[in-house]
């Protein structure tokens, strides 16, 4: 079995708690359902000598004016059956709902879908296989496998929320040792895999808060994977608007699972404010191949994903239009 | 640092002092003695491990057991003093438990499920088990199960519910494996479940290079480190061996060389795994990189390096072919002459390995009078026996190996590893018992599964449906060793020649070394890959000819009596009923051929061995033997060597011997896997045990339940023939009046003999096979048939193909219990369906593994896999035990081209690689239309 090894274990029950407790040794980690950590830790990608549990913290959905909010420590599986998220928020409930497992979802929190570590077929790895590599440069090592090179990282942000989060524009409620901050999620990525979070030393995420949909709200995600359990997503695609009928008044399209940082899709104004026709459907699915440039970080070839980023965008468009 | 934690667990506080790293798992398993809970791939990809928490099934395995706050419940905790929980006696019941691994966490996540929703649909309880994967079941007896826990099932179920077949009282009933509800609940112990006084824990150093010298190990560090009690390499045990006595080319650990990334190097014993972990990466190896050899193609390249530079004799290897396989049956070339069309392409069927849900786990103790015991996950107890006394150089009789519990292995377990000769050596140095359990990753370079092979075929066949001529030249990747390939090159070639016969033949195959984990024996061993090539061929064929792909196999049988091309001879057939069967349940005809755009059906058949006629070492003995000691108290106990790896052999075993002797399968227990104190039986490969150990079974049956008639002969003073044996019971042909109970019997008789009732059965070897160097080497005793139809549905903008049904015929001669024989039809079929279109064992340019995890290495989850319409059909083979012949593998074969072929009908293309992948199933469309 894979052990770890050298860490002890301190559980918060509040932010600040879980804070103070970071603070208390400069190797410290946060875990919440440690689904994504622990793996990491397994594999020697992580040696802390402290793990901060935040899974404790209180949990759950509440109503502030104008806006949902989602705590960081809510259970994946908690949020996909959520009364007002599926009334609201549908797409973020079925994107929850498509993450990993059933057991998974049942331990992993939104917060560590959204801060979630980008993942590599050369990176998720254990030490031993990666010492056979000779590592890669996101970890130890100096050359990045994907792209051949020693720049870049490519690792690819992986969470089936992420993109949905975008789309519906999501606000990021941080505490840190700076104190707290509110952050757009559009701000949050960069593209770079070995560091694509915009975040300083010990920043917790601990609210989601996402702007009440206005009227006609319709949305979608769509997931790309071999197997309709477990697997991570090759591309994952939202599809979030406001209609009247089948004319989007605002659209949103991002695609994710494709590089470091999701990407939301550009020039969808000029398709906004007329009934969207199959013309106008293919025409967004060309753009949204245009943009999308799949690394070959994750499973599936890069090019067929790109090909499935537009079917799945005719695809949702077209559903969505009703 | 240990320190204390409270959990509660099944409804009691539970302190434990574990480290502050060790997950859930770890504190109930080797903390608690809880071994219900089980690990399969280490880091959350398989669920195994799955507890409820609080009512909702988590996974225990990435759970800190310091960071746990809520109640617990594990497998152990389900069953109430009134019995087993209603879903563990569900899946019992309907044999939706085979190894019974990924069951206690499959069960749980079933608990919560009904918790949740009393009746669930089929689509919830897909999704509800989709985070526990099965490798056995192909799922759907699982379905089942949990379909009648949610409708309400029994606490206590009688073993035999079904109804025998006609003349029988326990043959063909339907009936629950021996050890299921054991399964079920918990209570199996399977190897990693043993804990032993001051054991130790084993790890094994493993080679980062494909292909390099060792220069030198320096383990002083690793030596020095507190806790380390021994440390050994490839030094202390320079014997070669190999599963197949004449190719003994591989050594326990790297002995001068390192042939794969993975191989063992050295290993080490410790006080824990945490420490054994730090001594190995202590151990200073110090290697010369060579130039590797990254495939087959690689491995026949001129001047390719050479990955063995001397064979087992000393003699030089010429180049990278470990074996080459040459032969011809009848006059080809004449037979393509005829034909009205040949059709010649290329197949490539990729590696792929068996992902038994169980690591490789092995213990090893030496007595104070120099006795070894080893207890190892392993398929085949015997050769393991005699392989540790020749590589350790003891005598057989100072070595004893125990088959605990099995949690799969489809020929994975199947020869000895690495693990089972380090626990034994690191024992002795330690004065200790050691453990080593393998990680996920571990099991990946250990291997032994699909060779990939690379297939040209040229099939050649008239307008009236005959086929002709077949030609053939494999190309084998073999990896760094033997493993069976020797015969694995044969049976390329040799398992062909049926249910679908043809004139003439002639094959040519090589395997080659080259520096990738071994392959070896999955799951139709050798004919899985020509089966697809040449199924697919003949679809092609009957595409060309005209003729309707069934009718082309009909046109072909080769009929009970008769002798394929190359001299098997086949001593039943049931395969023109299985045709007909999926024909008709398929609505073939109406259909085939006419479904829309997108949608398709395809048809395959296949045929398989019951066993190798001869052992893997020529000996006179039997291949299997069975004894039987009856006690006062009206039981039975069986002993043989034969593996149950949850295919459910002491099963049936025991209703073998239920069927002889009267005594009800429930009264009987079956003590199997243990060199020490059961019969040889030559292990759990190429289909063997139901027919072999079956033979012997009955003959040791029959002889008792002859002694006991006597005995109430005598008693009733009427002849012997007039003691009839029922159920439970012996009565009077002549009196109805006049029974006996067997336990009354059972004294009788023993009081009659003046000794303990005893009785002994074999399997003696039959000379069957050609007249020809090799002609041994495919020929069984019975050969089994299959025929399957699949439906299809491909989505042609993405080029996801979605398995929607198998049809799945199989003629097992007699099914001497049709719950199991389902089993093993839907798990074989699962197996094909799951390498047709996701399982890959790849490779990179270093011979580097794509994936070694589950994660990577993707096997079927509850979701996506097809509803299996298993059907059985029943030619009753004159030689087999009632008639019986294998079908834990067969069934497995015709599934891969069938679903090509219904690509095929679906959307017009034709796949000749596997898998058939969305990306490569989309270029080949598009490529079509352009």
């Amino acid at each position: 079995m894979l052990r770890m090894d050298g860490f002890v274990y301190r559980h918060a029950s509040s932010w600040e708690d879980a804070l103070a407790l970071w603070q208390s040794n400069p190797e410290a980690q946060y875990i919440a359902g440690g689904t994504d950590l622990l793996p990491n830790v397994k594999h020697g990608l992580f040696a802390p000598k402290l793990l901060v549990g935040i899974g404790g913290v209180p949990a759950g959905v509440r109503r502030e004016a104008e806006a949902i909010v989602i705590s960081a420590a809510t259970r994946l599986d908690d949020l996909a059956v959520d009364s007002s998220i599926r009334e609201h928020l549908a797409p973020l409930a079925q994107a929850a709902a498509l993450v990993a497992s059933p057991q998974l979802r049942a331990m992993a929190t939104l917060g560590g879908n959204v801060m979630l570590d980008t993942r590599c077929m050369y990176y998720n790895q254990t030490l031993f296989w990666r010492q056979a590599l000779g590592y890669c440069l996101k970890a130890e090592g100096t050359w990045c496998h994907v792209i051949a090179g020693p720049k870049t990282c490519v690792a690819s942000q992986s969470s089936d929320t992420v993109p949905v989060l975008l789309a519906l524009d999501a606000r990021l409620r941080l505490l840190g040792p700076e104190g707290r901050r509110e952050l757009s999620i559009r701000e949050l990525y960069q593209y770079n895999g070995m560091d694509h979070l915009r975040l300083t030393a010990g920043e917790l995420l601990t609210d989601v808060v996402i702007p009440t949909p206005g009227p006609g709200f319709r949305g979608s995600y769509s997931k790309l994977r071999t197997r309709d359990s477990i697997d991570f997503p090759q591309m994952g695609l939202a599809v979030c608007g406001q209609w009247e009928g089948s004319t989007p008044r605002t659209l949103e399209i991002v695609v994710g699972a494709v590089s470091p940082q999701p990407k939301p899709v550009r020039g969808l104004d000029a398709f906004v404010g007329a009934p969207l026709d199959d013309a106008a459907i293919g025409a967004i699915a060309d753009l949204v191949h245009k943009q999308t440039r799949p690394q070959g970080s994750v499973h599936g070839d890069s090019n067929w994903r790109r090909q499935m980023a537009a079917v799945f965008t005719r695809r949702a468009l077209t559903a969505l239009r009703g | 640092m240990k320190s204390l934690v409270t959990l509660h667990v099944n409804g009691e506080p539970l302190s434990l002092a574990v480290p502050a790293s060790w997950t859930l798992l770890e504190a109930l398993r080797y903390g608690a003695g809880l071994t219900g809970s089980k690990q399969g791939c280490d880091k959350g990809d398989c669920g195994a491990c799955t507890v409820l928490l609080d009512g909702k099934p988590v996974l225990s395995c990435l759970t800190l057991a310091h960071g746990v706050r809520g109640e617990v419940t594990t497998i152990e905790g389900l069953a109430t003093p009134a019995g087993p929980d209603p879903i563990q006696r569900a899946f019992d019941v309907c044999g939706a438990l085979q190894c019974g691994f990924c069951q206690p966490g499959m069960i749980l996540s079933a608990r919560a499920l009904l918790n949740r929703v009393g009746k669930p649909t089929d689509g919830e309880i897909r999704e509800a088990l989709s985070g526990n994967l099965c490798r056995c079941t192909g799922y759907t007896k699982i379905f089942e199960a949990v379909r009648m826990a949610a409708d309400g099932c029994e606490r206590h179920v009688p073993i035999r519910y079904g109804t025998p077949s006609e003349g029988f009282d326990v043959i063909g009933a339907r009936g629950r494996k021996a050890d299921s509800i054991q399964k079920a609940t918990g209570e199996a112990i399977y190897t990693d479940d043993i804990q032993l006084p001051r054991m130790a824990h084993g790890k094994i150093l493993r080679s980062p290079h494909a292909h390099a010298r060792i220069l030198s190990i320096d383990t002083s560090a690793a030596s020095a480190l507190p806790g380390v009690f021994a440390v050994m390499t490839g030094a202390d045990l320079p014997t070669a061996y190999c599963i197949i006595p004449w190719t003994p080319d591989e050594t326990a650990l790297a002995v001068g060389k390192v042939r794969y990334i993975g191989e063992g190097v050295a290993a080490v014993a410790a006080v824990d795994e945490e420490t054994a972990n730090r001594a190995i990466l202590a151990i200073k190896v110090e290697y010369e990189p060579l130039p590797i050899v990254k495939d087959a193609e690689a491995a026949i390249a001129p001047g390719a390096p050479l990955v063995h530079e001397l064979d087992w004799k000393g003699r030089p290897w010429a180049d990278n072919v470990c074996k080459e396989v040459d032969l011809r049956f009848g006059d080809v070339e004449a037979g393509f002459a005829s034909a009205d069309a040949i059709v010649e392409d290329r197949w490539f069927y990729e590696g792929s390995t068996h992902a038994a849900i169980e690591p490789h786990c092995a213990i090893g103790q030496w007595s104070a009078d120099n006795k070894l015991t080893v207890w190892s996950a392993t398929q085949v107890s015997h050769y393991l026996h005699r392989e540790l006394a020749k590589v350790l150089g003891v005598g057989t009789e100072d070595v004893r190996v125990i088959q605990p519990v099995v949690g799969g292995a489809f020929g994975g377990k199947s020869e000895p590893f690495d693990l089972e000769f380090c626990v034994a050596v690191l024992a002795k140095k330690a004065g200790r018992p050691v453990k080593i359990l393998y990680t996920r990753e571990e099991v990946f370079y250990a291997h032994r599964g699909r060779h990939p092979m690379d297939m040209a075929f040229r099939v050649g066949g008239t307008k009236d449906g005959r086929i002709t001529a077949v030609e053939s030249d494999i190309l084998i990747d073999g990896g760094a060793y033997h493993s069976f390939g020797l015969v694995t090159t044969y049976y390329a070639g040799q398992l062909l020649t049926g249910p679908v016969g043809f004139e003439s033949y002639h094959f040519r195959s090589r395997r080659v070394y080259t520096n990738k984990p071994c392959c070896g024996p999955k799951r139709g061993h050798g004919s899985v890959q020509p089966r697809f090539a040449f199924e697919c061929a003949i679809d092609e064929l009957a595409e060309r000819l005209e003729l309707d792909p069934i009718e082309l196999r009909r046109k072909n049988m080769v009929t009970a009596g008769e002798r394929t091309v190359n001299g098997l001879l086949v001593t039943s057939s049931g395969i023109a009923e299985c045709l007909d069967a999926v024909e008709r349940a398929s609505r073939w005809t109406a259909r085939r051929g006419k479904l829309p755009y997108g949608r398709g059906l395809g048809v395959a058949a296949s045929m398989y061995i019951s066993g190798t006629a001869y052992p893997i070492y020529p000996n006179e003995m039997p291949q299997s033997g069975v004894m039987l000691r009856a006690d006062r108290s009206g039981k039975i106990t069986v002993f043989c060597g034969a593996n149950d790896i949850g295919q459910g052999s002491d099963g049936m075993l025991a209703y073998i011997v239920a069927e002889e002797t009267g005594v009800s399968p429930e009264d009987i227990t079956v003590v199997s896997g243990d060199t020490e104190l059961t019969p040889v039986d030559l292990g759990s490969y190429s289909s063997r045990v139901t027919f072999m150990a079956g033979i012997a079974a009955q003959e040791a049956g029959r002889t008792m339940g002859t002694a006991v008639r006597e005995a109430v002969a005598a008693l009733w003073k009427v002849p012997t023939d007039r003691v009839a044996k029922g159920f439970g019971v012996y009565t009077d042909r002549d009196d109805s009046t006049r029974s006996i109970g067997a336990r009354e019997a059972l004294i009788l008789a023993e009081a009659a003999a003046g000794t303990p009732l005893v009785s002994a059965g074999g399997y003696r070897t039959r000379k069957v096979g050609g007249d020809y160097r090799g002609g041994t080497i495919g020929a069984s005793p019975a050969y089994s048939a299959t025929a399957h139809v699949c439906e299809v549905s491909v989505d042609p903008e993405t080029g996801i193909v979605r398995v929607e049904k198998v049809w799945a015929a199989h003629d097992c001669g007699r099914a001497l219990n049709p719950q199991l024989v389902e089993g093993q039809i839907e798990g074989s079929v699962y197996m094909g369906y799951a390498e047709a279109l996701m399982e890959a064992h790849t490779f990179d340019e270093r011979g580097l593994h794509s994936g070694p995890n589950l994660l990577d290495y993707r096997i079927p989850t509850s979701m996506e896999c097809p509803d299996f319409i298993a059907q059985i059909v029943e030619s009753i083979d004159p030689g087999g035990p009632y008639g019986a012949k294998e079908a834990g593998e067969g069934p497995l074969h015709p599934v891969i081209p069938a679903i090509a072929n219904a690509i095929a009908d679906a959307v017009g293309i034709r796949l000749r690689r596997i898998p058939f992948t969305p990306d490569r199933v989309l270029a080949a469309i598009r490529a079509g239309r352009a």
